[in-house]
This record gives structure tokens, C-alpha cells and sequence, in this order.
């Protein structure tokens, strides 16, 4: 459900995920999410993009998770990337496309 | 706030409420005589109200300014005409519900720049049709055409026995004075056509309103469409007043693998490519830098005149301005609402990114108005139409005179486009006679037997299930 890749040259650590990020799914991820991801003292070092090609559904505290890493990250540290019309449509409803960098 | 304004509101409101006393006590064939009285003569006047808006304004063309005219009166007519506005509307004998329609009240009628007679013309007559008296709220810069288009409504509905003071106008041009009106408590409604701003200070008044702002309309052309016959609609619909209506165009998103049959069609169509120079160059006139909103000198202006005021050279006769933009926001400010012939365009790698450009479009400054796509492939129209938050999802259609109503289609004709709550607006409907009614229920007694025939005394049992409550409830039904 989710697979990290990391760049050491351009210091960017990708998260791909696939398929439904339900609440239950969200539940299983988010330990594997955090021990994976570069957050130092509450701080990032290294860009973190969020990879939703493959995702067909995204759950509320899916969204908060992004939240948090959005904000431990740091300003310009953080995006999330292919997302298919749905789920970009549901980050605009959620009015944090802008905050998570949404493209 | 100045005392002078505040009595002048109050003389303005005291007029239009004896108005709306007397106009409460008329029936419908009273009302639907005023209505016919009053599109007869702006209808006859349409040319010379045309021509007095272009002159005034400066902007648009006139003879596109007449068909708005012909919009604003004999279509918005004909799809009122025979419209119950006035006392029992409905009733039906199975529910045992009759509906009563009742005026609102004084209705307070802000007219745009862009579409100066037509719109008023068309609130007088929604207006009128409901028993309500109208307040027109011109705008400084139409001042002179509206009066005249009041003068000659006021004039007609006078002689077809209207009430006295059933529609004023007030073309001050002070934002003070529109601002004390629209929070006036003898206001029943207000219908807002306008800028942000001032969509924004009507839901902000305390009175009710129907406020319609701006739109930034995305056109997606999917592969599976007719380009040329796109275009060709794209062109007519840009160019229609030079693009002055809310819901013309403002940006054409492509799949790479048609972009280049998409462009030479255009430019066959006499349409220009602007290149990354003309693009910064056409932006500076368009756009103004401190507010990142649309320049007042460019709206409604031809090509040739936004082309002077750029300092760029296209070739004669050029219809629409197309700027290949890499991206949406405010770093690209042709990606924004303008309303002149002036096209974004977007060419993504893929359906899903153009979608995303779509719908990235459509929230920017556009959310709840209009979006259109060009497609043979019904899954992909309704794809579309799931995906965009628009009221109008335009199919194979220009978006201008689509928008409107009646011309391509079976909305109502009307120059007030809802945006839902997405545009803060309280409907997506074009709005029309019948959005400015109370609608009074009388409801029969009609005892529901489900109620009466199960018991009630279950509901006070806490040990009783959910599943046996029902059970009960629908038992021998």
C-alpha cells in the first residue's frame, strides 16, 4: 500500500501509495509512514513528496496525516503529487490544496 | 456615514414599499399586463439602448449588445409569460398542499457594467412578474443607458397600471449610498451582479440576497471531440460582446496529443499564439499587479485595442488572443478571469493532469459558475460534470450564450447565473421570476396513517430495538 523511494543527489524521499487510504488502511500506515519519513525533531532535511498515482479513495485522517507531515516539514518541504480528478477534487473541498502543494 | 445618504435611502425605500403594498393587492392578469407592457417597449428599444451601452461603456460591440437586449427581453418573457406568480400556483388534491405565492418586497437590482440594459431590463421584468418593486443600483459607468432603460420600463408599466415608484433608479454611482441600500431594513432582497466585492458586501448587508460574482471558465477539449467545431464555438462564444459576459471562456485545457491539430485550427480561425514576450507584455494591460485582478481598460475591448495597449503587432483581423501558460495561480496572471478575447491555454501530458488543470482552474476565482467541455465520449462528459464545481457544465457548446440560457439549450434564459454555495450563493439555477417569490404552503389535514396506526408507546421503551420499533411501524403496510 505504500513504498518509499529516496534520492540521496536531490535529497527528495517519495511515499508512492495505492488504492483505498480508508480510515482502517490510515491506521496501518501511519507507524510505517512516520518511522519512514526524515523528521527530526520535528523537522525535515529532505523534501517529502507524497505519490498518490495510484489511490482511489483518501480518508479524513488520511488528510491529517498530510497535515502533520506538512507542517513538520516545514514550509516548501512537503507536496503530493498524481493524483487522480477525485482525490484532487477532495483536497480542494478539504481547502488544503494549496497548504500541501497539490499539483 | 452620512445623514444625507441615510434619508435619502429612506425616502428611496418608503416609495418602493408603497409600491410593493399596492403591487401585493394586483392579480395575475394585472401583473402579466405590465410584464407584456414592459418587454414590448424595451424590446422595441433594444438597438438604440444597444448603442447608448456601447457608447457609454465603451466596451463590447453593439450589435451583440442588442441579441443581450433580445435576451433580457423576449426570451426572458416568453419563459415567464405563462408562469403562475401570483396567488394559488399549485395544488394538488394527493399530498393535500396548495401553494400560495406571495412578493417579497422591495428588491434592490445591482447592474453590472458589461451587461448595462440587458440586465436591467431583464431584473425588471423578473421583478415585475413577482409583484415586487425594483431598485436599480447602476453602475458610474452605465449610468446614462440605465436611466434610459428604467425611464422607458417605468413609462410602459405606468401606462399598463403598474404602482407608482414600482421601479426607481439610483445612479449616484457612490458605493456609500448602494452599501447603506443594501443593508436598508425595508430591503427585501437583494439581486447582486457584479465583482467579488460587491457580491461580497450584499451577502455581508444582513438582507437576504442573490449575489453572482465572477467566473474563470475551463473548456477541456477531449480527444474525442470535433475540433474544428470546437473552435469554431470557442471563437463565436470569446468573441461575443469581446467577451464581456461571466461565463465566456478563459481557458482551453488540451491532451499533448491533440495540441498541435487544436492550434493550427485556432490559427486557422484567424486566432493568434502569443509568444512567452507578448504573453508579459499583454499581461501587464490585462491584469492589474496590486489587486492580481482583471484591468477595468481591457474588459470588453477588441483585439486590436488590447494589441495598441501592449504594444504588440498580430495580424489583421486576428480574433482571439491565446497565451500558452505552464501554469495555474497567480504567478500566471492570464490564468485569471478576463473578460476580453483572451485565451489561457494548456496542453497536459496526460487526461487525468488535464482534468486536474481543469478543476485547478475552475478554483480559481470561478468556483460554482460555468465549465464546458468539447467530447463525444459520454463517460468522459459525465466525468467531467462529477469533477468540476460549476452549475452550468456546458456540453459541445459556447459557454457565453450557452450560460444564459435558450439560445443552445433548455436553461432559463436569465443575465444572473447562481454559483451555488461554492460562489456563496444560495442556488446554481439561473435565476429567473421564480427565485423571487415566498412560496406559502396551506397543508390539508391529511392524518398520516403510519403514525396514527402503530404504537406510539414503543418509542417510550428503551429496551425495544431499532429493528422492532420498525417492524411495528410497518406492520400491514
Amino acid at each position: 500500500m505504500v513504498t518509499f523511494n529516496y534520492n540521496p543527489d536531490e535529497k527528495v524521499i517519495t511515499a508512492i501509495f495505492a488504492g483505498r487510504l480508508d480510515t482502517l488502511a490510515v491506521q496501518k500506515l501511519s507507524e510505517i509512514i512516520m518511522l519512514n519519513l526524515p523528521l527530526k525533531d520535528g523537522k525535515s532535511e529532505d523534501k517529502v513528496i507524497f505519490d498518490l498515482t495510484g489511490v482511489e479513495y483518501i480518508s479524513s485522517s488520511f488528510i491529517r496525516i498530510c497535515l502533520n507531515i506538512a507542517k513538520q516539514a516545514g514550509s516548501g518541504m512537503f507536496s503530493i503529487i498524481h493524483c487522480q480528478p477525485f482525490i484532487k477534487k477532495t483536497f480542494k473541498i478539504s481547502g488544503l490544496d494549496e497548504l500541501l502543494n497539490v499539483t | 456615514m452620512s445623514d444625507s445618504l441615510i434619508e435619502k435611502a429612506d425616502e428611496i425605500l418608503e416609495k418602493a414599499q408603497f409600491a410593493a403594498a399596492e403591487f401585493h393587492q394586483y392579480d395575475q392578469v394585472q401583473t402579466d399586463r405590465i410584464v407584456e407592457a414592459v418587454f414590448k417597449a424595451g424590446f422595441s428599444n433594444r438597438v438604440k439602448l444597444a448603442k447608448m451601452a456601447h457608447e457609454e461603456t465603451g466596451m463590447g460591440i453593439w450589435e451583440h449588445k442588442v441579441i443581450k437586449n433580445v435576451l433580457g427581453t423576449q426570451l426572458v418573457y416568453e419563459s415567464i409569460r405563462d408562469e403562475k406568480t401570483v396567488g394559488v400556483i399549485s395544488s394538488d388534491p394527493r399530498t393535500g398542499i396548495t401553494e400560495i405565492a406571495q412578493p417579497l418586497g422591495p428588491i434592490l437590482a445591482v447592474i453590472p457594467v458589461t451587461n448595462p440594459t440587458s440586465t436591467t431590463m431583464f431584473k425588471i421584468l423578473i421583478c415585475l412578474k413577482s409583484r415586487n418593486p425594483i431598485i436599480i443600483s447602476a453602475h458610474r459607468g452605465a449610468a446614462k443607458s440605465c436611466i434610459e432603460t428604467v425611464r422607458i420600463c417605468y413609462e410602459a408599466a405606468l401606462e399598463a397600471g403598474a404602482p407608482e415608484d414600482c421601479i426607481q433608479i439610483i445612479s449616484s454611482g457612490s458605493r456609500e449610498f448602494t452599501h447603506i441600500l443594501m443593508a436598508h431594513p425595508k430591503i427585501a432582497l437583494i439581486l447582486a451582479t457584479g465583482g467579488t466585492g460587491l457580491v461580497k458586501a450584499a451577502y455581508s448587508s444582513g438582507n437576504p440576497a442573490i449575489g453572482v460574482g465572477p467566473g474563470n471558465v475551463p473548456v477541456f477539449i477531449d480527444e474525442s471531440a470535433d475540433i474544428p467545431f470546437a473552435v469554431k464555438n470557442i471563437i463565436s462564444s470569446k468573441t461575443f460582446d469581446n467577451g464581456t459576459i461571466c461565463a465566456s471562456e478563459q481557458a482551453i485545457v488540451v491532451i499533448e496529443t491533440i495540441e498541435q491539430n487544436v492550434r493550427a485550427e485556432f490559427e486557422k480561425q484567424n486566432c493568434y499564439f502569443l509568444s512567452p514576450e507578448e504573453i508579459k507584455k499583454v499581461e501587464k494591460v490585462a491584469i492589474v499587479e496590486e489587486s492580481m485582478s482583471m484591468s477595468p481598460y481591457i474588459v470588453g475591448q477588441s483585439v486590436s485595442v488590447i494589441c495598441q495597449k501592449s504594444g504588440i503587432t498580430v495580424p489583421v483581423g486576428t480574433r482571439i488572443l491565446l497565451a500558452k501558460l505552464d501554469g495555474i495561480g497567480k504567478e500566471y496572471p492570464l490564468s485569471m478571469e478576463v473578460l476580453a478575447p483572451i485565451l489561457a491555454f494548456y496542453a497536459a501530458d496526460d487526461y487525468n493532469t488535464a482534468i486536474n488543470m481543469c478543476i485547478d482552474l475552475n478554483y480559481l476565482g470561478g468556483i460554482g459558475h460555468s465549465a464546458c467541455i468539447y467530447a463525444n465520449d459520454e463517460k468522459r462528459i459525465m466525468d467531467y460534470a462529477e469533477l468540476l464545481n460549476a452549475g452550468r457544465i456546458l456540453v459541445n457548446t459556447p459557454t457565453s450564450q450557452g450560460a444564459v440560457g435558450y439560445f443552445y439549450n433548455h436553461l432559463a434564459p436569465s443575465l444572473t447565473l447562481g454559483c451555488g454555495t461554492g460562489g456563496k450563493n444560495i442556488t446554481t439555477e439561473n435565476i429567473t421570476a421564480k427565485n423571487l417569490i415566498n412560496i406559502q404552503r396551506v397543508s390539508r389535514r391529511m392524518p398520516n396513517e403510519l403514525w396514527f396506526s402503530h404504537d406510539q408507546k414503543n418509542y417510550f421503551e428503551e429496551s425495544f430495538s431499532t429493528d422492532e420499533i420498525l417492524e411495528n411501524y410497518y406492520k400491514n403496510h
